[in-house]
């Protein structure tokens, strides 16, 4: 990896500090969550950052807590969408006949369904937390994650290096370890890291229709939404998560960008950005 | 009982004691300043967030069914003045046999429904009888079925039996459109008796109706009322900046109103509402079973603090679940008022010195989750752990309301006259006390109002001692006009929004 990408950097910059504010968010926070003492929608400054919420609450509290959710909601999606997608995927690929068929038309429901309605109906299944959000929107991506695999998979089968590790004995799991995966894993990593942005904006809009992480667990969704009927009278509210959460969106995807730049041999400029 | 900002679906309404109440009979009480001529043949437009599913409130119509048509297009034989009060409208006139089981109405003369057609007695005898049958889904239908029998002895004398007393009686029928008894397609069409007739329907946008020249009473003061109908409040406070409606009928935050209240070209006013928002324990699950520790709750929640939080400044305590506008309202904030020592005190007693935890099960729709987070911080000063769990409104009606599966839960109560519900042991929250069901039954079978009215206020002060659920605080009614208009209704209470005496310069 010996080339620069000014995406790359760009994309580490915004999310690291999304990341920054979730670290320190452990050790330190301006002020108790619960802390309702603030008054009524101050606006920023006195003592207040960014102001306080309806209740009295500080703004830039929530905000530093926000940003545990958005990334764990993230980073756990993608885990499951890992998972369970790139299994499936890897089973379909070498999937013969009925099964293959089969398989491909369920993802194809499946991806049909757009995430967020899926998530709904987990969430409303299960009871809303940020558990079952984020099983809901990795059961959902999953399914996305394993049509890619099993496309790419499907095509390093095909290449002449498989048919001469298969004629020379070679286990199919030694071949997925050994040439299968390897070749695959760089637009993979490109496609989960996508797949991460995704997963926030589909916990913040799950939290927006009161469906993500109970309050009084501060979401960005859910602080978008009860600053919503204020936005005249104390925009902050709104703009704060708003902001973060398209920084914390567009670094992610710059980074999927610009590891599509360094990882894929094939292109050798940045392309559009997804 | 009704959601207010997502109706509960059609079941629900069924169960509901839905009662709305006729705000503003007269043009006396009617927001806005009146001076100079207005204009006989002004087009009046209203903007709302209730459209209704259909146009027949016996169909689960929904709450802007009663926005657009009730007083407007369709009138029962009775209506309710703004101070809570039953005014004859349809009946001329009224006799209660000795007993009080018998009711003869005589009919107003010269009233004809829109299509044209006479009103008679048969007419009033199939919309009572379609408010009682089978399908319907009516909210005043378990309220009416003390109705034994509906005779039709002439054409302008309608007599009804009941099985039993109701001094409710007259009051419940303020809620039954009278409907021409040949009138089809009522989800779509109408036939009443009242000063418009609609014009046209143009789902998920609006409604409008026409001044009806052949109507009975005083000629509504304007030609045209549109409703039109927005998905979201910001949008329908937009059309109002920029002239699009005249009117809103009811605003559901606060801080919009700012916009408003600096331009002298528009009116803000704050009425009364009978919407109430509860922390409702279930009684019959512990810890809640002891009245120390629902007595406790609630001196530990500062009520006013979560009114100014959520309201700024408007809405009104209540200490009980009796709105100022229902005959029996006394007030009780001083019951069990915010008080963090008595609450400890109470707790120890109760055995829960060292507190105790629940689930909080809240519907994901404002203002529960803000209220949960205010209150989890508020018990958490009486070392009360709150769970919130929230939950959407299908889930509420099936876990909450049909199982009762639930430790306590917020929900907002939108009917007058609904203390009722608590001399019903089997009713969600599962309040039971003897006393208060007998003071309940006997008030229902009352001779007079005044009897009624002093049993209620005996059940409804005995509950608010029991804290049988804890009245967090009324809603505020507020509706936002242009200048140019008056003679709107300001307690608006619930959905009902009489159009007719609306003066447009």
């Amino acid at each position: 990896m010996k080339r620069r990408s000014p995406t790359l950097w760009t994309g580490a910059v915004l999310a690291g500090l999304v990341v920054l504010l979730a670290l320190v968010s452990l050790v330190w926070l301006p002020y108790d969550p619960a802390d309702t003492s603030g008054g009524r929608l101050a606006g920023p400054g006195d003592g207040h950052l960014l102001g306080t919420d309806k209740l009295g609450r500080d703004l830039f509290t929530q905000l530093m807590t926000g940003s545990r959710i958005a990334l764990e909601a993230g980073l756990g999606s993608v885990l499951i969408a890992a998972l369970i997608g790139v299994t499936l995927g890897v089973l379909a690929a070498y999937a013969q006949g009925w099964f293959d068929d089969t398989l491909s038309a369920l993802l194809d429901i499946l991806i049909a369904f757009p995430t967020l309605l899926l998530a709904m109906l987990i969430v409303a299944a299960r009871s809303a937390t940020l558990g079952s959000a984020i099983l809901a929107i990795g059961l959902a991506q999953s399914a996305v994650v394993a049509r890619l695999t099993r496309i790419l998979v499907k095509r390093v089968l095909a290449q002449d290096y498989i048919t001469a590790a298969r004629t020379s004995g070679t286990s199919w799991p030694r071949i997925t370890a050994g040439h299968v995966l390897p070749n695959i894993w760089p637009t993979l990593v490109v496609n989960l890291a996508l797949q991460f942005g995704l997963a926030v904006l589909a916990e913040a809009g799950l939290s927006y229709l009161g469906l993500g992480a109970p309050p009084p667990n501060a979401s960005w969704g859910r602080m978008l939404q009860e600053a919503q009927a204020t936005f005249t009278t104390a925009p902050a509210g709104a703009l704060a998560p708003g902001v973060l959460l398209v920084l914390l969106v567009i670094g992610v995807n710059l980074i999927a960008d610009g590891l599509r730049d360094v990882l894929d041999p094939t292109t050798r400029r940045g392309r559009a950005a997804a | 009982m009704k959601l207010r900002k997502k109706p509960l679906s059609a079941g629900v309404l069924t169960l509901a004691l839905a009662v709305t109440l006729a705000a503003c009979g007269g043009g006396a009480h009617g927001g806005g300043a009146a001076n100079g001529a207005y204009d006989k043949n002004a087009t009046v437009n209203i903007g709302s967030l209730y459209e209704p599913q259909n146009l027949d409130n016996t169909a689960g119509g929904g709450q802007g069914v009663t926005e657009a048509l009730n007083g407007n297009v369709y009138e029962g034989l009775f209506r309710l003045t703004d101070a809570g009060k039953v005014e004859k409208l349809l009946a001329q006139d009224y006799k209660v046999s000795g007993d009080g089981l018998t009711y003869t109405f005589t009919l107003r003369d010269g009233v004809t429904f829109h299509s044209g057609k006479k009103l008679t007695s048969q007419d009033v005898k199939y919309s009572l009888e379609k408010v009682l049958a089978k399908d319907s889904q009516s909210a005043r239908k378990a309220d009416l079925e003390v109705v034994k029998d509906i005779a039709t002895p002439d054409a302008k004398t309608v007599r009804v039996t009941l099985s039993k007393k109701s001094v409710s009686f007259v009051y419940n029928l303020s809620y039954v459109w009278v409907i021409n008894s040949q009138a089809k397609e009522l989800k779509t069409t109408e036939d009443g008796t009242g000063p418009y007739k609609l014009n046209k329907w143009t789902r998920g946008s609006a409604l409008s109706l026409d001044r009806f020249a052949g109507y009975w009473g005083d000629a509504a003061k304007n030609k045209q009322v549109v409703f039109h109908y927005y998905k979201d409040a910001t949008a329908l406070n937009n059309a109002l900046l920029t002239n699009g409606v005249d009117v809103v009928t009811s605003e559901q935050s606060p801080d919009a109103l700012d916009q408003f209240k600096s331009q002298r070209n528009y009116k803000v006013n704050d009425g009364n509402s009978t919407t109430k928002l509860l922390l409702a324990f279930n009684d019959k699950a512990k810890p809640f079973t002891d009245v120390k520790v629902r007595q406790a709750v609630s001196a530990a929640i500062d009520d006013k603090k979560l009114l100014d939080s959520v309201w700024g400044g408007y809405g009104k305590l209540i200490g009980s679940m009796v709105p100022p506008t229902d005959p029996w309202y006394e007030d009780l904030t001083k019951v069990n008022a915010y008080d963090v020592d008595k609450a400890k005190k109470l707790l120890a007693e109760a055995g829960y010195a060292k507190g105790f935890s629940f689930t909080l099960d809240t519907p994901n729709y404002d203002p529960h989750p803000t209220v949960a987070t205010f209150i989890k911080s508020q018990l958490a000063k009486v070392g009360i752990t709150v769970e919130i769990n929230t939950i959407t409104p299908d889930q509420w009606y099936t876990k909450v309301y049909k199982n009762h599966d639930f430790t306590a839960t917020l929900q907002e109560h939108v009917n007058d006259r609904d203390l009722v519900w608590y001399g019903n042991p089997d009713f969600y929250w599962g309040y039971d006390d003897k006393q208060v069901q007998n003071w309940i039954e006997q008030a229902e079978r009352a001779s007079t109002t005044d009897e009624q009215t002093e049993l209620l206020k005996k059940a409804n002060r005995k509950t608010a001692e029991d804290a049988a659920s804890d009245w967090l605080y009324l809603y505020p009614q507020i509706v936002v006009a242009n200048s140019k208009l008056s003679g709107y209704p300001v307690n608006g209470l619930n959905s009902q929004f009489f159009a007719y005496n609306i003066e447009k310069r």
